[in-house]
């Protein structure tokens, strides 16, 4: 399977399109949107077409399991990440009464 | 079933890309998940759709959705200065790369060759297998994210907590 049959049947070329596009679509949240939350969504959509790449290579490559040990360590530490952002959102929200990150550019109050 | 759950995927984050309610971006965002999942049962994982759907879906996607209750901001606020040159050079700079990189993919000989002569499809994945690789070669990063967890709870409640 190859080409435009791969991308409509679910070939390894299939996977890593939809892999790319969930990747450019994160960044476009990132840099298009200013709302601290939005932006941290986009992150999260940004590791998760990492985790599909990852899981498509590993099932095209044999499917031996440590890709998904891998992906497990990965979600542990987006887990962490997600707590980490959404508290550092909430303190910069007390500080400063928005979650806008172009009013938050500067480190002074 | 392959180009349904793309669709889903990638519609549930364009959704989330384009809305400007962030509460309904937030459940466009909990859509692409449920389509990832979908994509990793195609791909015979899984083990890695169940992880996908509980800790997404169910912790971080729930967590974000209680933050934006909390701080009351539901919509985007007004710019404070309009950016509109580089607004277009980060689209102008994104299409290109998914353009560039799309077009990499689909031309690739290796990936071709890959997916022609790949090795053979094994069964599912199961969590038999997964739980064995993981405590018999990666006990120690195993131990590692565990105390990575602990580190971020702490954290997250020290950031939190008005007066420690």
């Amino acid at each position: 399977m190859t080409g435009m049959d791969a991308i409509l049947n679910g070939g390894l070329q299939g996977y890593l399109v939809v892999a790319l596009l969930l990747f450019a679509i994160g960044l476009a949240t990132v840099l298009l949107r200013r709302t601290l939350l939005m932006q941290f969504m986009g992150v999260e959509l940004m590791l998760n077409a990492a985790n599909v790449a990852l899981l498509a290579f590993a099932r095209f490559r044999g499917g031996d399991a440590q890709a998904t040990v891998f992906y497990l360590f990965i979600i542990a530490v987006a887990a962490c990440e997600a707590a980490i952002g959404l508290a550092l959102v909430i303190g910069l929200y007390r500080h400063r009464g928005t979650t806008d990150s172009d009013r938050a550019a500067g480190l002074k109050q | 079933m392959f180009i349904t759950f793309a669709f889903v995927t990638l519609l549930g984050a364009l959704g989330m890309l384009l809305q400007k309610n962030v509460i309904v971006a937030g459940l466009c965002m909990v859509a692409t998940f449920f389509g990832v999942a979908g994509l990793f049962l195609l791909l015979a994982n899984p083990v890695a759709a169940a992880l996908q759907i509980i800790v997404y879906t169910g912790a971080i996607m729930v967590l974000v959705l209680f933050v934006i209750m909390m701080l009351n901001s539901h919509e985007e606020e007004a710019a404070q200065t309009a950016r509109p040159v580089q607004r277009w050079v980060s689209v102008a700079l994104v299409a290109a790369l998914a353009f560039g990189a799309v077009k990499l993919v689909l031309t690739s000989a290796g990936l071709k060759a890959l997916a022609v002569s790949g090795e053979p499809m094994p069964g599912a994945m199961t969590l038999q297998k997964v739980g064995t690789t993981l405590f018999a070669e990666h006990l120690l990063g195993f131990e590692v994210a565990g105390i990575l967890l602990l580190a971020a709870m702490v954290g997250a409640v020290a950031l939190t907590k008005r007066n420690l």
